[in-house]
């Protein structure tokens, strides 16, 4: 089966576009609105004929409305795009309007392959979804379809041949073309070295602004994201370093974003007190973050979505922090935070879990410091009822030490009191007060409060933190799905000689039931994943760790191959063996190349004449020959001794002789005179 | 594909230009490129991937279709200066499995364009040329080229076609002067079968025979049809003689022309031709085969300052003496 060209060529046209204006869509650039009128407009295009006809009546139409165009975009540059790419995905669109309007030959087309490819380089600071991937593929593909049609297109109209038709064979070689494009493409993005320096950001991302992770947060503030389903981490965990059994399965995992260490009975808060650090990074090094306690270490690779906060989330105790962000704020609560909040974030961190019982750990670093300060820091407390004091008192009765006191704390609220997201007031006692004797139900951030507050009360030092629960875990990527319903809020103790040890008062768990993704979902969610990693994440770093990959592989291979002596004089004497065999297939291409360019290339003498007619006007069409050139050139126009020369040249392979040379520049020398 | 045919395919390869898109294509890949690594965006790196491929994607589909072609030259018998002939070849895909795709043979006239040759066909393409100078002369060639698949780059196969010819010198109708004193000599007929008058022998009619040769009163006599043969008739059978040194190089053409013009009117009236000058010698005979001799030794006549050495002339055979100058 086959079918005209020209009707094909006219439906890749339009998926083509169609691609380009999902791209905007995708990217934030054409709003929904906007994407309804240029989609009916550029519907309405596909009848353009008569319309077309009408404008090409109208003299100097086309040159006013681009002149309009050009107008509009400066003052929308000036006064009413909110960054540079809005007015050029604008002008992008209007460019495209008119060319499909006025398109009438295989120019236009060229012309509409590069606006629908810009509209996805215009997409690209804008959007990181893995829906990018789809539309790229798919522009890939038909774009492909497209160039080769045009090509044999305007190859039959130059031959003046009859009408082509397509059929299944090229079909199939379109699309073997599009695969063997993608394959290599793949292979360039990889290997394409990552050597600059992001200083041009085109559109900052609009993030999403999340309640709970700044530095005062009320009681509360979680209700609103707790029954939100957005994905909002990954966390990868890529090496668990002396430790025991699965890390996905270790107990009391968590993310650990802010601790809050100010209580004013509503809202807690970072005080005044807190020393923070900025760290500025020269080097590639990994930022040193806490104290290595001799534990095993679970190293995390995370990928964070824009959640308006500034906080670096990681298992608690991190100890090294490895990203690309060059400056980093850590605080003496733990805090870690970097710049750029509004943009995706990609980090490894490395931590010291919280294994076994604290009571057993004996680190000299540790230790309650013998500071009065730091002690009236952690169990500072606004004025509180006498009752909660009380109640802490009854319930930590007989307790060994403070850990089993604070323990003792945490099980009791879990074991008495309800968790509920629906939170609501009917008194006026102060929001904890409320909780614990009125209530007796809250969610975790009154729970993680009330247990901070009680263990203050008997002097033990507690802070809050706030974080995510571990969230989902995805098998199809082996990393775990953090939803913003699991954002959390719990409590550090300090315990002499284990430090800062977690505890968890919230019932959370026992009520909520989880609710699995569906097995699609977990799978896509591992493409998306795999996308962030390997295509928007892609750095100069990956590229070494993927060399080195390449290099051991080779070299484990070589090994086997090679005796030991070999071996050991290959790394020295390989680079220049590969640059030697590359030199000399070089320089045999390069005198091949010369050879053939010498007969093979346009002489200059007529090239220079060509340019000369150009510039009054005279160009031979396209599948005109020389000769059918000069003849419709015209006696008045000297080209045709030219052309006989031009020929010998060309196509006899013949070096000019000095006369000849001399009487073709004479001629060059005339056409180029005549024009002035 | 050993490494060593990876390298043969490489260094053997000629170079592809880019054609004016193709430059759009670059030009698009190296601005995309600079903007990727000053904002660091992978996506950007992607595009500018993206573009690089379809560049080798290009190379490597258009080097397939180019690959595999043979071109065989069909020329002429006859080749004179100054007239317009039909030069023609064939090109073929000698390929087992791939079909090349949007080829284009440009000769210095024409470009002709092939848009799919499947694996062993064929295609004749003819185009018209004009070489203006008797003597051994080289085609000017053609080239295959190919833009294929994209219209990025253009591929060129090296130069074919460039095989020598052998021109003989223009021939003309045959100048007034001439018409008069070939006929002056008058027809006489000659005891061989030709195209005069008189008659030369009966038989019986072979089919394909003309009509008009029928002779009627002994078909009606026999009850078979009978034809009339003919005998020759010439007072032309001519010997050719060049005489001079051939100093004048624009007269010594138009000498040779004029020669060649001769042989070949005396050729049609079914004259033997003998050709004598200085240096050169073609002993008398008859037909087309001899005109080629006759027109080959014109075309390859250099001056030479040897005397004529004219044999004795045969009876019956006139002298024609064409000055060289």
């Amino acid at each position: 089966m086959t079918v005209p060209a020209t009707s094909a060529l006219t439906v890749a046209i339009y998926l083509l576009v169609a691609d380009g204006l999902a791209a905007l869509v995708l990217g934030g650039l054409l709003g929904p609105a906007g994407a309804l009128v240029v989609g009916i407009a550029v519907a309405g295009s596909w009848w353009q004929e008569p319309l077309r006809r009408r404008i090409a009546e109208v003299p100097r139409l086309g040159a006013v409305l681009v002149a309009l165009a050009a107008l509009a975009v400066t003052l929308e540059v000036v006064t009413l795009a909110p960054a540079m790419l809005d007015a050029f995905t604008h002008l992008l669109v209007f460019l495209l309007l008119i060319k499909l309007y006025t398109r009438r030959t295989l120019r236009d087309v060229r012309d509409i392959t590069f606006l629908a490819f810009f509209m996805l380089v215009a997409v690209s600071p804008a959007t990181t979804s893995v829906v990018f991937l789809g539309l790229f593929v798919v522009f890939l593909v038909i774009g492909t379809w497209l160039l080769m049609l045009r090509h044999l297109l305007a190859e039959a109209e130059g031959a003046a041949a009859p009408p082509l038709r397509v059929g299944r064979d090229l079909v199939g070689l379109s699309l073997a073309a599009s695969a063997a494009t993608i394959v290599i493409t793949a292979l360039l993005f990889v290997i394409i070295p990552r050597v600059g320096q992001a200083a041009l950001p085109l559109r900052p991302q609009v993030s999403r602004m999340v309640s709970g992770f700044s530095d005062r947060v009320e009681l509360g503030a979680f209700g609103e994201i707790e029954a939100d389903a957005t994905v909002v981490m990954r966390v990868h965990l890529k090496a668990w370093e002396g430790g025991s059994g699965r890390p996905e399965r270790l107990p009391n995992l968590r993310w650990r974003g802010m601790a809050l260490d100010a209580f004013d009975g509503r809202a807690w808060t970072v005080s005044r007190s807190t020393l923070r650090l900025t760290l500025r990074r020269q080097l590639p090094v990994p930022f040193a973050v806490h104290q290595y306690y001799g534990g095993p270490v679970l190293t995390q690779e995370i990928y964070l979505e824009p959640i308006g906060s500034e906080m670096i989330f990681g298992a608690a105790r991190v100890l090294r922090l490895h990203g690309r962000s060059d400056f980093v704020t850590l605080d003496d609560l733990g805090n870690i935070a970097v710049p750029a909040p509004s943009a995706r974030l990609n980090y490894t961190v490395e931590s010291e879990p919280e294994v076994g019982d604290p009571r057993q750990a004996d680190v000299a670093d540790a230790r309650v410091p013998p500071d009065a300060r730091w002690l009236a820091r952690y169990t500072q407390l606004p004025e509180i009822a006498p009752r909660i004091t009380d109640l802490a008192r009854e319930i930590t009765a007989g307790s060994a030490d403070r850990y089993e006191a604070a323990t003792r704390l945490s099980e009791w609220l879990g074991r008495n009191l309800r968790y509920t997201r629906a939170l609501q007031r009917t008194t006026e006692l102060p929001p904890l007060e409320e909780f614990l004797f009125v209530q007796r139900a809250g969610n975790c951030e009154y729970f993680a409060a009330a247990l901070a507050v009680m263990a203050r009360s008997l002097g033990i030092p507690a802070r809050v933190v706030n974080g995510f629960q571990r969230g989902e875990w995805n098998p199809y990527g082996d990393y775990f799905m953090v939803r913003l319903r699991d954002a959390h809020s719990w409590v550090e103790v300090f315990v002499s000689g284990a430090g800062w040890v977690s505890l968890d008062p919230s019932p959370r768990v026992g009520v909520e039931t989880p609710v699995a993704a569906a097995r699609a979902t977990l799978w896509l969610d591992s493409l998306r994943l795999s996308w962030y990693r390997y295509v928007v994440s892609w750095s100069l770093h990956d590229q070494l760790a993927a060399a080195e990959s390449v290099r051991r592989a080779t070299w484990s291979w070589s090994a086997m191959a090679l005796s030991a002596r070999d071996v050991a004089t290959l790394p020295r004497l390989a680079p220049a063996l590969v640059a030697v065999a590359l030199a000399a297939v070089l320089l045999v291409r390069r005198r091949r190349a010369a050879r053939e360019t010498a007969v093979t290339a346009m002489p200059r003498f007529y090239a220079r004449a060509l340019r000369a007619l150009a510039r009054r006007g005279l160009m031979p069409a396209a599948g005109e020959t020389a000769r059918e050139f000069a003849l419709r050139a015209g006696a008045g126009v000297p080209l045709a001794p030219l052309t006989g020369v031009y020929e010998r040249v060309r196509f006899g392979g013949a070096a000019l002789t000095p006369a000849e040379a001399a009487e073709a520049e004479r001629w060059v020398a005339a056409l180029e005179q005549a024009r002035t | 594909m050993t490494l060593r045919a990876l390298l043969d395919a490489f260094i053997h390869t000629p170079a592809p230009r880019p054609t004016r898109d193709g430059w759009w294509c670059l030009g698009a890949a190296l601005g995309l490129g600079f903007a990727a690594m000053n904002t660091g965006n992978n996506l950007l790196y992607l595009l500018t991937a993206l573009l690089l491929g379809l560049v080798i994607v290009s190379g490597v589909l258009s080097e397939r279709s180019r690959r595999g072609l043979r071109l065989h030259p069909v020329l002429p018998q006859e080749i004179y200066a100054g007239r317009p002939f039909a030069l023609g070849a064939r090109l073929e895909n000698v390929k087992r499995r791939r079909v090349s795709r949007s080829l284009a043979v440009e000769t210095p006239g024409r470009r002709l364009y092939v848009d799919r040759l499947a694996p062993g066909q064929a295609r004749l393409l003819t185009w018209e040329t004009t070489l203006p100078r008797r003597g051994r002369r080289r085609l000017a060639g053609v080239r295959v080229t190919t833009r294929f698949p994209f219209g990025l780059f253009v591929k060129t196969s090296r130069l074919l076609l460039d095989d020598e010819v052998l021109v003989f010198p223009a021939v003309r109708p045959l100048a007034e002067p001439w018409r008069r004193r070939l006929a002056a000599g008058g027809p006489r007929p000659v005891r061989r079968r030709g195209r005069g008058h008189d008659l030369y022998n009966l038989r019986d009619y072979r089919s394909g025979d003309d009509r008009r040769m029928i002779h009627w009163r002994s078909s009606a006599k026999t009850g078979t049809l009978v034809v009339r043969e003919l005998e020759a008739e010439t007072a032309l059978d001519t010997r050719i003689v060049l005489v001079g040194d051939g100093a004048d190089a624009a007269r010594l053409e138009a000498a040779l022309s004029e020669a060649a013009s001769l042989a070949a009117h005396l050729t049609r009236a079914d004259a033997a031709i003998e050709l004598v000058g200085p240096g050169v010698h073609v002993p008398v005979g008859r037909g087309r085969a001899h005109l080629r001799r006759v027109l080959g030794a014109l075309a390859l006549y250099e001056p030479s300052a040897a005397p004529t050495a004219r044999p004795a002339q045969r009876p019956g055979v006139s002298d024609l003496e064409i000055p060289l100058g």
